[in-house]
């Protein structure tokens, strides 16, 4: 495609598009070109410099704002959402996933706004009372109140899995906040789409009044200077780390609490009992599969490095080879929502494949970038570019005790898939500790519901480890003279 | 053609005039070099085990036109696709036969008793008659690049051919004083090239002058990353190391910090001893500009003799917002006419020279080739823009076909109006990656590198 798309900056339930005096060009992936109108002219209707102007949604109940997130979650229907529609084609163009994947993701979206979901989300996180009023202490402390009040929020957002903009659009609503997004270049459109729908739904609600979507460039030193500051912004959430601080670090001061959801990276654990039947084999290399390719590897939750229990001599490491096969085997039947063959090779991936398969004292090396792969070491380390793997491409690696496997874990060790379940309990404080945020099954055998299981987690779980929504509300503690408080017990009595 | 070649021996055509060599014209020279990658190639397909994995498995018996090579030719890794746990276990028996398959010596003969680093290991095999040297990219893992004394000859006069391509100052005959602002001596490919080429340059060890008398040793860069990460687990005690070697990291630590001022001293000292006589100054461009930069801002200026000549590299890496005069400024401060500068790998032998009108011209001993996005040969016609493959027939111990990381714009025409023949690269080189544009793509993927990067940054320690 070598039309430039026009992305129109969405500004406080007013859509600007850009116009032939203001409008500028970007860049995005894969060859596409799309047009904004000139952010550096419109700063003040994406900031919120006024923070009295969040009194009409600190006044809206929780219940409104779940209503109206309810009624916009049901248009958000792929098959007669335009706007969706067009981010879908862009998405499609731009980011990693494959047609039927992206599709599949999409699907997914109006559930995340079910009312039901919503309303447990934000009472298990925050509380409704707390957001919807002032909440006394127990006892002798009734005369302390607390309350989750909003702040105004500035969202780096990550467009790998489009899911991120329709989480931060929620999340930012639930705790009553001013929401500016600045989209990604890999996804510059789904935050728009959500956001254009809302104005559809009621231009005028709080929730559409206190919601800024736009792209500008990483590193536009401009905007960042006039974005990042004390006096428009009160948290920022960056996904993706380094790339995304990177450039507004130097506007970064004491008062702006920053979120960093920094890069993560994912691995499973399989216990020797894997390697002794066919069967057993065969269940966790399916298990593998299905953590190693839904969204076709593109997220931080997929493993990329499976550690093995077993040990290093030639009869050993053939049943590790083995169960790469039987990976490499189970990719290829993958339902096509959870997982497809990559559209094209990446060859920086086979550069490092085709460099250690040349070494087979060390190395053995499966399949491709296209349909998925394996390199097995073929001694207790993962390889050095652990890192580059993708295209659904694993690296197995041999270790004797699972205990081990501690020393490659840190903060950055997202999610650990586990086989069998028997070992879990051995491996789950030690890991805890080590840094890693989640430990989740690989058993069953069905992809679809394995898929499912590992995507199902009772509303307001943490994220990477910390609790997002109650870090992103400023708790206010209104504390009254302690008379009040005797005063209090004694009506309650 | 003035001068007379043969294809069977490429390593010959290095003692000739670079000026003859840059001569021949497009059509005798590439049927010369396609001759030699033939010939180069059947000798050592069988002989090196890596080679002859690769091309089984690329099915190329052998080379019919010159592109039939690329599917052959190393990728940069090959040269380190060991395990980096053997380094760590300082397990020397198994890097050796390691290296052994990038090699047509029998490695198996080297004596490795006693050994327990890197730097003893390299020397062992230096004394068996290899010239093994490393290079240490951004992940600090060696690469090793198995040359012999085999090709030690071509080297040694390719590289004086070079410097005087460079700077004008034919090196055989005329030895100046030279300043490098570095480490002296070590097995780092750079360092190693300085010790067997530079110091003969200047005329013998007392006039090549260094910052440093000593040099990072292997083992410190191989496992900087490692102690690294054990220091900050308190627990480098249990790596095993030799307490000299944590010695020696702390100095080098310390003196990395003073480097600046260290820099700054020593040229002082130079440029005050020198004063009045004809010189040669080596040094990377950032490093050369720091210095040039310090003295104009006191105002000050070298006076060597007119004739003085600058070598340099590195481009400005390491020297952040450089003025857009930075060339003219360090030209200005040291009193030289033009900086030379020139462009290769350390896996090949044949780097090429910078030009007068600013492109770096390849001599016929090396060839290069372009690639596009999916690893196909580009045309060799006109101008074209893509990855870098060199192919060096002359070495006879090991095999010389690199693709590397680069993209470069070549131009294949003979016009260049410096007067030089041979194909020749823009000066604008950057990394080879595929897919680009969204230049500000996020994903919540990531990795430790870019977390350690970005906690730097956030703790205000990114430069």
């Amino acid at each position: 495609m070598s039309d430039s798309i026009d992305i129109p900056i969405v500004a406080r339930g007013v859509v600007i598009n850009p116009r032939p005096e203001d409008s500028v060009e970007f860049k995005g992936r894969g060859g596409a070109a799309f047009r904004s109108p000139d952010p550096h002219k419109h700063i003040h209707e994406l900031v919120l410099g006024n923070t009295a102007l969040l009194a009409n949604l600190n006044d809206t109940k929780m219940q409104h704002i779940i209503e109206f997130l309810a009624e916009v979650g049901k248009r958000l229907r792929l098959e007669d959402n335009t706007y969706l529609q067009q981010s879908f084609a862009l998405a499609l163009q731009a980011g990693g996933l494959a047609e039927p994947v992206l599709r599949g993701v999409y699907d997914g979206m109006p559930r995340m706004f079910d009312p039901r979901t919503l309303t447990a989300l934000v009472d298990k996180t925050i509380g409704i009372n707390y957001l919807d009023g002032w909440v006394p202490g127990d006892g002798a402390y009734s005369n302390v109140r607390v309350r989750a009040v909003g702040t105004r929020q500035l969202h780096i957002t990550a467009g790998n899995v489009p899911v991120v903009a329709s989480l931060t659009i929620i999340r930012a609503a639930l705790t009553k906040s001013d929401c500016l997004i600045k989209t990604p270049s890999n996804d510059p459109l789904t935050a728009n789409a959500i956001a254009r729908t809302m104005i559809e739904v009621d231009a005028g609600h709080p929730v559409t009044k206190h919601l800024a979507v736009a792209y500008w460039k990483g590193g536009d030193e401009f905007m960042d200077s006039q974005i990042v500051r004390t006096s428009r912004i009160d948290k920022i959430t960056a996904w993706g780390g380094m790339s995304s601080v990177k450039h507004i670090q130097k506007f970064l001061s004491p008062g702006i609490d920053l979120t960093a959801l920094n890069p993560k990276y994912s691995m499973s654990m399989i216990g020797r009992e894997a390697l002794e039947s066919e069967e057993a084999m065969t269940e966790a290399a399916g298990g593998i599969a299905v953590i190693s390719g839904f969204y076709n590897q593109t997220a931080c939750a997929n493993t990329r490095v499976v550690y093995v229990e077993s040990e290093t001599d030639d009869a050993s490491l053939e049943r590790v080879v083995a169960l790469g096969r039987k990976i490499l085997a189970a990719f290829q039947t993958l339902p096509s929502v959870i997982s497809t063959p990559a559209a094209a090779a990446n060859r920086e991936l086979e550069a490092e494949m085709a460099a250690v398969a040349l070494e087979d004292d060390f190395y053995s090396v499966g399949g491709d970038t296209l349909t998925g792969g394996f390199v097995v070491s073929r001694f207790s380390d993962r390889v050095e570019f652990f890192d580059k793997l993708n295209n659904r491409v694993v690296n197995l690696v041999p270790v004797a005790d699972l205990l081990e496997v501690v020393k490659w874990c840190d903060d950055t060790t997202q999610t650990v898939g586990i086989y069998p379940e028997s070992i879990r309990d051995r491996l789950l404080d030690t890991f805890a500790l080590a840094g890693i945020q989640r430990m989740v099954p690989l058993t069953g055998g069905d992809p679809m519901k394995i898929f499912d299981d590992m995507h199902t987690l009772p509303p307001g779980a943490p994220h990477d480890g910390i609790e997002p929504m109650r870090r992103n509300v400023r708790w206010v503690i209104d504390h009254r003279p302690s008379e009040a408080a005797v005063q209090l017990s004694v009506v309650a009595a | 053609m003035a001068i007379s070649l043969l294809p069977d021996n490429p390593g010959a055509w290095t003692y000739h005039r670079y000026q003859d060599l840059y001569a021949i014209p497009r059509e005798q020279r590439e049927k010369l070099q396609l001759e030699a990658v033939q010939l180069n190639f059947a000798r050592m397909r069988d002989r090196i085990p890596a080679l002859k994995k690769l091309a089984d498995r690329q099915g190329v018996e052998r080379i019919d036109k010159l592109e039939d090579v690329l599917p052959v030719c190393f990728d940069h890794r090959v040269l380190k696709n060991y395990p980096i746990q053997i380094i760590e276990n300082r397990d020397f028996p198994r890097l050796t036969s390691w290296l052994n398959k990038l090699t047509a010596h029998d490695l198996t003969r080297v004596d490795l008793s006693g050994i327990t680093t890197i730097e003893e290991w390299l020397a062992r095999l230096e004394a068996f008659g290899m010239l093994v040297t490393y290079s240490s990219g951004t992940t600090g893992k060696l690469s090793f690049v198995p040359r012999s004394l085999d090709e030690f000859g071509p080297w040694r006069a390719h590289y004086f051919n070079v410097n005087h391509a460079c700077s004008g100052v034919n090196p055989h005959t005329t030895k100046l004083p030279t300043f490098f602002p570095g480490y002296r001596g070590g097995y780092q490919t750079m360092l190693k090239m300085m010790s067997l080429f530079n110091v003969e340059m200047a005329g013998g060890p007392q006039h090549y002058h260094t910052l440093y008398d000593t040099h990072i040793p292997a083992d410190l860069m191989a496992l900087s990353g490692r102690m690294q990460s054990a220091e900050d687990k308190g627990e480098i005690g249990r790596l095993g190391l030799d307490p000299a070697l944590l010695e020696q990291r702390r100095t080098m630590i310390e003196q990395g910090r003073r480097k600046d001022q260290d820099l700054g001293a020593w040229f002082s000292k130079m440029i005050e001893q020198f004063k009045g006589q004809r010189v040669k100054i080596g040094g990377t461009f950032s490093d050369l500009f720091r210095v040039a930069k310090a003295g104009l801002d006191k105002g000050k200026r070298c006076e060597f003799a007119p004739g003085s000549v600058m070598i340099g590299g590195g481009g400005m890496k390491g020297y952040k917002d450089a003025p857009a005069d930075w060339e003219d400024q360090v030209k200005h401060f040291f009193g030289v006419k033009k900086l030379g500068n020139q462009y290769g790998f350390s896996e090949n032998i044949g780097n090429a020279p910078l030009c007068e009108s600013g492109f770096f011209h390849f001599l016929p001993y090396t060839v290069p080739l372009l690639m596009d996005q999916d690893g196909k040969a580009m045309p060799r016609e006109g101008v074209q823009k893509g990855r870098l493959a060199l192919v060096d027939p002359i070495p006879t111990s090991y095999w010389g076909g690199f693709v590397s990381g680069d993209e470069v714009t070549m131009h294949w025409e003979d016009d260049c109006t410096c007067g030089w023949r041979g194909p020749r690269a823009e000066k604008t080189i950057r990394r080879f990656s595929e897919g680009e544009g969204g230049d500000d793509k996020i994903t919540c993927a990531g990795s430790q590198q870019a977390y350690n990067e970005f906690m730097e940054f956030v703790a205000g320690e990114y430069k």
